[in-house]
């Protein structure tokens, strides 16, 4: 009788995930509307729930905890989704200035080292 | 590997880290006085010195404040930092502005937009790109100022709270990240010579993410703006038609319509709207309009199936529907 109702409590959950997307079928809705305009041209043929799936691997695979990866995903359109999907470990990572000052660091240690110049003279 | 090649390698980067310095870009100034003024500085803005390689949520943090929000760093961190990265990625701190409700709007690629921003009292968040090679240095940084005289930006950048730096360094290494810029606006909130295309895309992203009213304050805004647009009063009317309300999304439907008889979502949604009241005849007048105009382009699926259910809707109308 238990079983009987778990399945029939799916079922209905199941039911009612697809239903908002038939409902909205036939509406053609404002950013597809704006894009056929011109500007936004999705090129990617990339399906989007195949999009959703490899987005929340990456994230994972990031170091994103697991508790904050939904929600994260949940906030991002289709396109930015299909955008980042097999992307996310190239794209441009605004992180830090100190990283570039740090390398400039580190040539002229080498350079030092191999020597080529000779500015440390204060640490022998 | 011996030493000389070592150096060379290593040297390599390091010559093309200068040259992308000193490169005086293309010929983009700040524009002269023609009705702006000579200097602005926006010091109200907040500043978040950076922390590790947050530079993420700091600039987004510093935009968000700007826009009236009560955040700091911290808080945004986990919603758009990548820790095996070390940085955050842009469509991240797009989604994160949304989550709060702010409608973070993409500028036009030039340096123009940005100084119409800080005319408009609104801070611009940009990504740079202070590397080379195998360190590209993306960097985030809030665009708070500039001044004609000397020729500069003035910006709010990882530790420092005032960094000046010349419009053409600056542009060489904006250009070198695409030239990509955003500002974050309350719902209704106009940016500096707002684009209608760009501001509509901007408030259907936040409705495509469930913030339906926020998108509709953005949407009410833009119909005002530019009345004369159909794509706001589309927009309007598939946030009505979300809501249920289908008199108003018929009457935003048909406003659009008005303002551009050939737009062919509208005549599609319309024929929803009339299927969803009973009335089939003139759904399949507004479905034989939508196919004739949406011929073989990227919306005439959308509109085929629309077709189709008025076709197999039946043959009788209900009460008081509108003439077919």
């Amino acid at each position: 009788m238990f079983k009987r109702l778990t399945v029939l409590v799916t079922c209905v959950a199941v039911l009612n995930l697809g239903s908002p997307l038939v409902a909205q079928a036939a509406v053609i809705g404002t950013m597809q509307a704006a894009g056929e305009s011109g500007r936004v041209a999705d090129l990617s043929t990339i399906n989007t729930a195949l999009a959703r799936r490899e987005v929340r691997e990456q994230m994972v695979a990031l170091g994103v905890e697991p508790a904050q990866v939904e929600q994260r995903i949940a906030a991002l359109t289709d396109a930015e989704l299909r955008a980042l999907a097999g992307q996310m470990a190239d794209m441009p990572a605004g992180g830090s200035a100190l990283a570039v000052i740090g390398i400039v660091f580190l040539v002229l240690l080498i350079l030092e080292a191999v020597g080529v110049i000779d500015i440390f003279k204060k640490f022998p | 590997m011996d030493a000389v090649r070592l150096v060379r390698v290593a040297v390599a980067p390091l010559l093309v880290l200068i040259a992308g310095c000193a490169a005086t870009g293309p010929a983009l100034t700040v524009p002269g006085q023609g009705g702006i003024p000579t200097r602005v500085d926006l010091e109200q803005t907040p500043f978040f010195p950076q922390v590790e390689y947050q530079c993420g949520p700091a600039a987004l943090a510093t935009v968000l404040s700007g826009s009236g929000l009560p955040v700091v760093p911290a808080d945004l961190a986990p919603e758009v930092y990548l820790p095996a990265r070390r940085g955050s990625l842009q469509p991240e701190l797009l989604a994160s502005a949304r989550r709060r409700d702010r409608l973070p709007y993409l500028l036009p690629p030039t340096s123009d937009a940005i100084v119409s921003q800080l005319v408009a009292g609104i801070p611009v968040l940009v990504l740079q790109k202070l590397g080379a090679g195998p360190w590209p240095g993306w960097h985030y940084a809030v665009v708070v100022g500039y001044d004609v005289e000397t020729q500069t930006f003035l910006l709010r950048s990882g530790t420092e709270r005032r960094q000046e730096i010349p419009v053409a360094r600056f542009v060489t290494t904006w250009d070198r990240a695409e030239r990509w810029a955003i500002v974050v606006l309350q719902p209704g909130q106009m940016p500096g010579a707002p684009d209608a295309g760009r501001y509509v895309e901007a408030a259907a992203a936040l409705e495509a993410v469930g913030h339906i009213n926020a998108a509709t304050v953005a949407y009410q805004a833009a119909a005002a703006r530019w009345p004369g647009d159909a794509l706001p009063r589309l927009a309007l009317g598939n946030v009505a038609l979300t809501r249920g309300d289908l008199a108003l999304a018929e009457s935003d439907y048909r406003h659009a319509i008005e303002l551009d008889p050939e737009n062919v979502a509208a005549h599609n949604n319309l024929a929803e709207v009339l299927l969803r009241r009973g009335c089939v005849s003139a759904a399949r007048s507004e479905t034989e309009i939508a196919t004739r105009l949406a011929g073989t382009g990227p919306l005439a699926t959308a509109v085929d199936d629309t077709a189709a259910r008025a076709a197999a809707g039946g043959s009788s109308d209900e009460q008081g529907c509108p003439a077919p």
